[in-house]
């Protein structure tokens, strides 16, 4: 927390105006966009360990996504073209499986992936398992996320493992299900390489996965 | 009802009411809420079990003989022809907007604009009919038109026929099996109805920092709109507890929980409690850093729907002392485990957490759609078989129907004083005129606040 600039720990304390204040002050002085960027971003990485800490919620998380949505819409008409092409960590493809429409815990999850680095690519809610499979072959991502919030969607886990599996895909990836319903046990019955118990955990899979610890 | 209908209802109530006032019982009952399992048991479509009420009865009488043993069965539920006649936005339905098979799902979106506490601060039903219901049920949404006022009638129409459907049901399992509800009634938490249906979870977080005092304020003015939404669908007789799902307090912090969620919540619960009721509340989510406060509430007056995400063991440690609790098998075992799991596991439960009562060993807040039938008779079985307690005790049930320290009143959002007025007064009898307009006005007002569930 030490190395977080002023405007790095008003994000972290999701003190909204100072933090628009802050970012209009550095504008003005003619400080870099991306520079301006990098400090907010490493507020958010610290959010991010906070919400790991169970020390901030979901609230948290949802706010400093709100408030630097703000600073990005003052710095976006100042960043170049080449400077929005942020490195990646690995790629991550995400969707609610098929027939269950809750995004509450997929959000969280992409929230936390995207404030660690990681590019995401969230295909939505109710995603057929088509969907998943054809994503994988149009990105090359490692990572698969699986997420479902009924507990008669465990099938539908299951079609988006075997789909994959009959692409000819399965070896290129790991597939994570997680969310309320799922346990070892659900892992086991679909196929899936994982089951992260909540978001931090996800994460942190994705990080092993990628070799980025 | 026959003699021995009368005696074996008689004596599955009881159980229920003992277990719940935390008082000695000859079993743990069989006593699950949500029982999803029985109503697609039959082989229905779950688009069957919400548009067609005769199909459901017939799937809930197929699972009543084939468990016997069960102590409660819920009846009160989604009829989805209501939902059509006003098209109500915040449900998508089997059948209709899902594959039939498929369970219906809630969807959330922001009907109420954050600059707009103050409106319903001030006069909750006028923002109700004024803003709110235009915006959730589509038949409406093209105002002072005549397909919007028809919409209105078919929906009024509509819960005349749900509540004879609904009733007459209960009175079939009640009268043919001898078939208590596990509850009738319901309410949501204040926070909830704000998070629910008019802010959304997104915009009510955001509320949290920016308008806090409006939150506070708009939870503290929907307490008594839910006390009275509870009293007017709850049971006259008070035989059955008041049900309240929670949604939201899983994803608030212990501090915003006691600020924002809780104060409201408490509230609304103990004049519930004060009125003569008892209360079943889903803890949805994990409710660990929460369930805590349901110590200030008087012992034995809400059971604890603990879910699969919550610890039972940790919810037995902390509160199970002084509410009764439901709960303790994954709700995969139901689906994914076998009956000799199912078996151990609840063996397992019972010599535990359930060892000295206080404990309705249950799924998390329901039994799944996907339930092999073997793993539920093998829940039943170990439960008769490791959850027997005293055989002695002979279940009665109470007589609540006088209880309560406190009537109040319902609300109307006309009340008979202001027509009389306006009739310049009656020639007859006052009474007869008096209590149908009542009737009517208790019903409309009921009807516009139930969709915020």
């Amino acid at each position: 927390m030490s190395s977080l600039t002023e405007l790095g720990k008003a994000i972290v304390d999701l003190n909204e105006e100072q933090v628009y204040s802050l970012v209009k002050q550095k504008i003005e002085a003619g400080e870099a966009p991306l520079d301006i960027l990098k400090e907010c971003n490493d507020g958010m990485g610290q959010i991010g360990k906070l919400f790991e800490a169970e020390e901030y919620f979901l609230s948290e998380l949802i706010m400093s996504g709100e408030i630097l949505k703000g600073v990005m819409k003052e710095l976006e008409p100042l960043l170049g073209e080449s400077d929005m092409e942020t490195s990646s960590e690995g790629k991550v493809i995400i969707g609610t499986v098929k027939d269950d429409i809750h995004d509450i815990g997929k959000n969280i999850v992409v929230t936390l992936l995207k404030g660690t680095g990681f590019e995401v690519i969230d295909l939505g809610v109710d995603v057929p398992a088509d969907s998943f499979v054809q994503s994988i072959k149009e990105t090359g991502a490692k990572v698969v996320g699986l997420s479902a919030l009924l507990n008669f969607t465990f099938p539908q886990m299951k079609a988006v493992v075997d789909a994959i599996e009959a692409a000819g895909l399965r070896d290129q990836v790991k597939i994570i299900i997680g969310g309320a319903p799922c346990n070892a046990e659900v892992r086991q019955y679909t196929g899936a390489d994982y089951y992260a118990k909540d978001a931090a955990a996800g994460v942190k899979i994705c990080k092993e996965i990628y070799g980025t610890k | 009802m026959s003699e021995d209908t009368k005696k074996i209802y008689e004596e599955r109530l009881g159980r229920y009411q003992a277990a719940i006032a935390l008082e000695p019982v000859d079993r743990i009952p069989i006593a699950v809420g949500s029982n999803y399992f029985a109503e697609v048991y039959s082989g229905n479509t779950n688009q069957e079990t919400i548009y067609d009420p005769e199909k459901w009865l017939k799937a809930e009488e197929e699972f009543v003989r084939a468990f016997p043993e069960i102590d409660v069965l819920r009846n009160n539920r989604i009829y989805a022809p209501m939902l059509d006649a006003v098209g109500c936005r915040t449900y998508k339905l089997p059948g209709r907007d899902l594959p039939p098979r498929s369970q219906f799902q809630f969807v959330e979106d922001e009907y109420m604009k954050p600059d707009e506490y103050d409106v319903i601060i001030n006069d909750p039903m006028e923002f109700m009919m004024d803003r709110w219901l235009p915006r959730v049920l589509g038949e409406l949404s093209q105002e002072n038109t005549a397909r919007a006022k028809m919409a209105l009638i078919k929906g009024g129409m509509a819960q005349v026929m749900m509540g004879e459907v609904m009733k007459n049901r209960a009175l079939h399992l009640q009268n043919k099996f001898g078939m208590p509800q596990p509850m009738q009634g319901f309410f949501l938490a204040p926070f909830d109805v704000l998070a629910d249906t008019l802010r959304g979870l997104r915009g009510i977080l955001l509320d949290l920092y920016r308008h806090a005092d409006k939150v506070q304020e708009a939870c503290d003015v929907l307490v008594d709109e839910m006390v009275n939404l509870a009293l007017a669908t709850a049971d006259p007789l008070k035989r059955y507890p008041i049900f309240v799902p929670t949604h939201k307090a899983c994803f608030l912090s212990p501090k915003q929980f006691e600020q924002f969620y809780w104060p409201s919540f408490k509230k609304t619960m103990e004049k519930l409690i004060d009125a003569g009721y008892t209360i079943r509340a889903y803890l949805e989510g994990n409710w660990g850093a929460h369930w805590k406060h349901f110590l200030e509430l008087p012992k034995g007056k809400v059971l604890c729907d603990i879910d699969t995400q919550g610890d039972i063991f940790k919810a037995k440690k902390e509160i199970g002392h002084h509410q009764c609790l439901a709960g303790g098998i994954p709700d995969t075992m139901f689906i994914l485990n076998t009956p000799e799991e199912m078996r151990e596991h609840v063996k397992m439960l019972c010599e535990t957490v359930a060892k000295d009562g206080g404990i309705i060993i249950n799924g998390g807040c329901q039994i799944p759609y996907d339930t092999k039938p073997e793993n539920y008779r093998a829940m039943i079985d170990a439960v008769i078989e490791y959850g027997t307690y005293d055989t002695s005790i002979k279940p009665t049930p109470k007589d609540n129907s006088q209880s309560g320290i406190k009537v109040i009143e319902p609300k109307m959002l006309t009340p008979w004083e202001v027509k009389k007025e306006e009739l310049g007064g009656v020639q007859g009898d006052e009474d007869l005129i008096r209590s149908s307009w009542e009737m009517f006005e208790k019903m409309g007002y009921a009807w516009v606040w139930q969709w915020v569930l």
